[in-house]
């Protein structure tokens, strides 16, 4: 059994607040570094929620009478001395009737589209949004237009399968899925990464963290993907998606091109987040040491900044440690 | 049976000896001499990116100059087209005489190529180099001024008597003065090591600046720090400037024939003792360290100009000061005082009240018991436990609290807050202000609270305030360009007060149940 299979079994007794101590941080650890648990958990938590947030439903007479007739029998039968066991034991029925019914509610929820029969029109109405679930092969790689999407999500449901999903908001509730390296979930992902005026920050920021699970696997490397952080690098006003986009470089394989080299030099030579400036330059030092070959005005910058005097001093050791392995 | 290995040794050996001759390049060395006839020039400039050079001043007049080139390759064609590709030139006139190698800007072929230079030229020429790799580079026996530019490796500038620029990246400076300096010189490098050699009577004004070398010496000097930098007087007042400045490298300035193992740090002994609070002035004048340390038995009280710095238990209060490096403290059973002017802070489960900050870098507090002040001029915070009030300020980074069971008033000017309350906690007092990002607010369904929330956006359909709890009151108003967003209301009944205040970013309280984490007692 995985790790992530073993903290998943952990979940809802982590929803119950019935883990020990002891599993429970370790389930909290987990859940805080496996984005593909993270999310799992986040659907725990969105399914308990939207449970608690039912309205509770009358059970119609005819099933109430059947089960109380199905009941009553035995009960009547008993000694007074073994009906209260046999309360506890309706009980324990009771409630796992309620378990089953909502585990089942539960998986139906997760696993399929949830199918609506035709209610009488006194009964409560739910609203529920199209949704709909398109394979990457089937999209096109070629983004039209700006398109406005919201409530971007990220679904990987099983880590052993290597599809993935991408959840988001556009005239309806659209996952597309596939791999990591179709060229239309590439395109997708670069599209809210970059898109700043449209995808809210937490969306991108939420992107951000997701790519650097999925695509800092040599097996995933994306030139695309590298090209899209380098921009929000370059472009971003938050400071906070800027952090994230430049130590998700630094742990990029094949993020040594020159777009993303210019990049973190442009950051480091400018940003005005000294924790920007930092992993950029660790990123340079990491591609120093990997025997990247740096042109002149890398090894200038690098340079100037070990020897600027109004800089942190951090980053100007880092920058001085990048030069010393570094052989043009 | 006794089986003979020959055969399977003899395969091998060939095998090896096979490789190494697939593997071995071929070098060819052509010679090229050129002299150039008396007063020839007034200054020489030589440009040669990959090789030695060396210059030699005489008092013959004329300038001659003898070039190696050395092309290395896998086969003759490469051979032939690296040396074809590699061109010596002569320019210049009597004024300038410029020699340099000529590269291809591209570089096409399995070759490398260098050239070595060796110049006699008079003693009175100024010489100035560029280069870029070189085993060395020796300028002796010049009366005139001196440049060197390079990279990487070792420059010896021997008897130069005129004033001398010297720009380094990584290798060492070695300068011998035959002479009392009579003329400034400035040496600047950055990894490189710098040794100066002069007359035991010379003197003259030093500046030395070092972030995490030593500057050493055994000549009589009267000096102070200023900073990382060394402002002082060798042997008596005035006389010319030697100026050197490496970041990472020692500096060593030592008197001809006097005994090397006279020499002391000028660092150490001008450092005064601990004093609080050590300004950044007087930190970089202590010496760099490197601290790795499992326990420390006592209290743990440490500062030093570049340090980085690994303590795996304090058995007792810390206090680290340092100017520069990573700093992790394990276990810290009293209160943990830790200042950085640059790098990240990784702090582990801290038994009293925390006080940590940096002015670049991340910072990580997995417990923070008694709470304390969190803050960081630049980077993501991360607390994922504080049992007491916390502050938390960020120049510019997310800050993230997994669990909170004190008050918390978090503060970042770019990026998003995301706090969770202790589930056991019913109330707790909350402040949370990001100029940009988002917020989100996990508390248990039981929290109680008198929420007051405002949305600043530009934005006002994508931005919004969502709350898990019913009871709040949300209010749009237009403020110049932008839409304030505020909600108010009480939750569960009302409790302490909880502020949140994100501009162009959501607010979201969420309602979840998750368990309190049990912080264990130390062994």
């Amino acid at each position: 059994m995985s790790e992530c299979d073993f903290m998943r079994e952990n979940m809802p007794l982590l929803l119950t607040e019935s883990l020990d101590p002891a599993r429970r941080e370790l389930t909290h650890q987990h859940i805080e570094r496996c984005a593909a648990c993270s999310d799992e958990w986040a659907g725990y938590r969105e399914t308990w929620q939207f449970l608690g947030a039912l309205p509770e439903v009358e059970v119609p007479a005819h099933v109430k009478t059947q089960f109380l007739a199905n009941v009553e029998p035995p009960l009547r039968r008993l000694a007074p001395a073994e009906s209260r066991r046999h309360v506890t034991r309706w009980l324990a029925q009771a409630a796992a009737v309620v378990l089953v019914a909502s585990g089942a509610f539960y998986a139906g929820h997760r696993s399929k589209p949830i199918e609506l029969k035709e209610q009488p029109a006194s009964l409560n109405s739910y609203s529920i949004a199209e949704s709909r679930v398109l394979p990457a092969r089937l999209v096109s790689p070629n983004i039209e237009g700006r398109p406005d999407i919201e409530n971007v999500s990220f679904v990987d449901s099983n880590p052993s399968d290597p599809d993935i999903g991408l959840s988001f908001d556009i005239t309806s509730h659209v996952t597309v899925t596939g791999r990591p390296t179709d060229k239309s979930m590439v395109r997708l992902l670069r599209y809210v990464l970059e898109n700043k005026n449209r995808a809210a920050s937490p969306s991108r920021s939420r992107a951000i963290d997701w790519v650097r699970t999925l695509y800092s696997r040599p097996e995933n490397a994306e030139p695309e993907i590298a090209e899209a952080l380098a921009n929000v690098l370059r472009n971003d006003s938050h400071e906070g998606v800027r952090i994230k986009a430049v130590e998700t470089l630094n742990r990029m394989p094949g993020g040594a091109s020159a777009d993303t080299r210019g990049a973190l030099i442009e950051a480091l030579k400018s940003d005005p987040n000294p924790a920007v400036r930092i992993k950029a330059v660790e990123a340079l030092a990491n591609l120093a040491h990997s025997g990247a070959t740096f042109d002149s005005a890398t090894l200038d910058t690098l340079r100037q900044k070990a020897v600027q005097g109004d800089e942190n001093v951090y980053v100007r050791v880092k920058a001085a440690e990048a030069l010393s392995s570094i052989h043009p | 049976m006794i089986r003979s290995k020959t055969p399977a040794l003899c395969a091998a050996i060939a095998l090896l000896m096979s490789a190494n001759a697939f593997a071995e390049n071929l070098i060819s060395t052509e010679k090229i001499e050129k002299l150039f006839p008396a007063e020839s020039a007034d200054s020489v400039w030589i440009d040669n990116p990959f090789g030695n050079i060396e210059v030699v001043g005489s008092d013959s007049p004329g300038l001659a100059i003898t070039a190696i080139k050395t092309v290395t390759g896998p086969d003759r064609a490469s051979l032939k087209d690296g040396s074809e590709q590699t061109v010596v030139s002569f320019e210049g006139d009597r004024n300038v005489r410029l020699i340099r190698t000529i590269l291809p800007r591209v570089h096409n072929g399995p070759w490398t190529s260098s050239v070595s230079y060796t110049l006699r030229v008079p003693r009175t020429v100024h010489v100035k180099i560029a280069s870029r790799i070189a085993s060395r580079i020796r300028v002796a026996n010049i009366n005139g001024n001196v440049t060197v530019n390079m990279f990487s490796g070792a420059i010896i500038l021997d008897g130069v008597a005129g004033a001398s620029i010297i720009n380094t990246t990584n290798g060492k400076v070695l300068y011998v003065y035959r002479q009392k300096p009579s003329t400034n010189a400035q040496i600047q490098a950055v990894n490189a090591d710098i040794d100066v050699v002069v007359p035991p009577d010379a003197n003259f004004n030093w500046i030395a600046d070092t972030l995490r070398g030593d500057v050493v010496t055994n000549l009589p000097v009267r000096a102070e720090f200023l900073g990382s930098a060394f402002r002082g007087t060798v042997n008596a007042p005035g006389g010319p400037t030697i100026a050197m400045q490496t970041l990472l490298g020692n500096i060593r300035i030592l008197g001809a024939g006097l005994d090397t193992r006279l020499v002391q740090s000028v660092r150490e002994s001008v450092t005064e003792p601990p004093q609080r609070p050590v300004t950044m002035q007087s930190l970089l004048m202590r010496p760099a360290k490197r601290i790795q340390l499992p326990i420390s038995g006592g209290p743990f009280d440490f500062s030093a100009s570049i340090a980085d710095v690994e303590v795996g238990e304090v058995r007792g209060w810390a206090h680290v000061q340092t100017a520069a490096g990573e700093i992790k403290l394990g276990i810290v059973y009293g209160d943990c005082t830790v200042t950085s002017n640059g790098g990240p802070l990784d702090l582990g489960d801290i038994m009293g009240t925390v006080m940590a900050s940096t002015d670049a870098g991340d910072v990580l507090v997995r417990s923070a018991r008694m709470g304390g002040k969190v803050s960081t001029a630049g980077g993501i915070i991360r607390v994922l436990y504080t049992g007491g009030p916390l502050t938390l300020q960020s120049g510019g980074g997310d800050i993230t609290v997994r669990q909170a069971a004190g008050s918390i008033n978090a503060e970042t000017r770019s990026g998003d807050i995301n706090l969770t309350a202790d589930p056991l906690q019913r109330t707790q007092h909350i402040q949370a202000h990001t100029l940009q990002g988002n917020i989100i607010l996990n508390v248990s369904p039981h929290f109680g609270a008198e929420i007051d929330a405002t949305v600043l956006t530009s934005r006002p359909d994508a931005n919004a305030i969502r709350s898990d709890f019913n009871g709040l009151t949300i209010k749009r108003e237009q403020v110049g360009s932008k839409t304030r967003i505020h909600a108010t209301g009480k939750l569960n009944g009302g409790g302490d007060r909880v502020e949140l205040f994100a501009e162009e970013g959501d607010i979201h309280i969420s309602n979840v149940a998750t368990s309190p984490v049990t912080v264990m007692s130390p062994p």
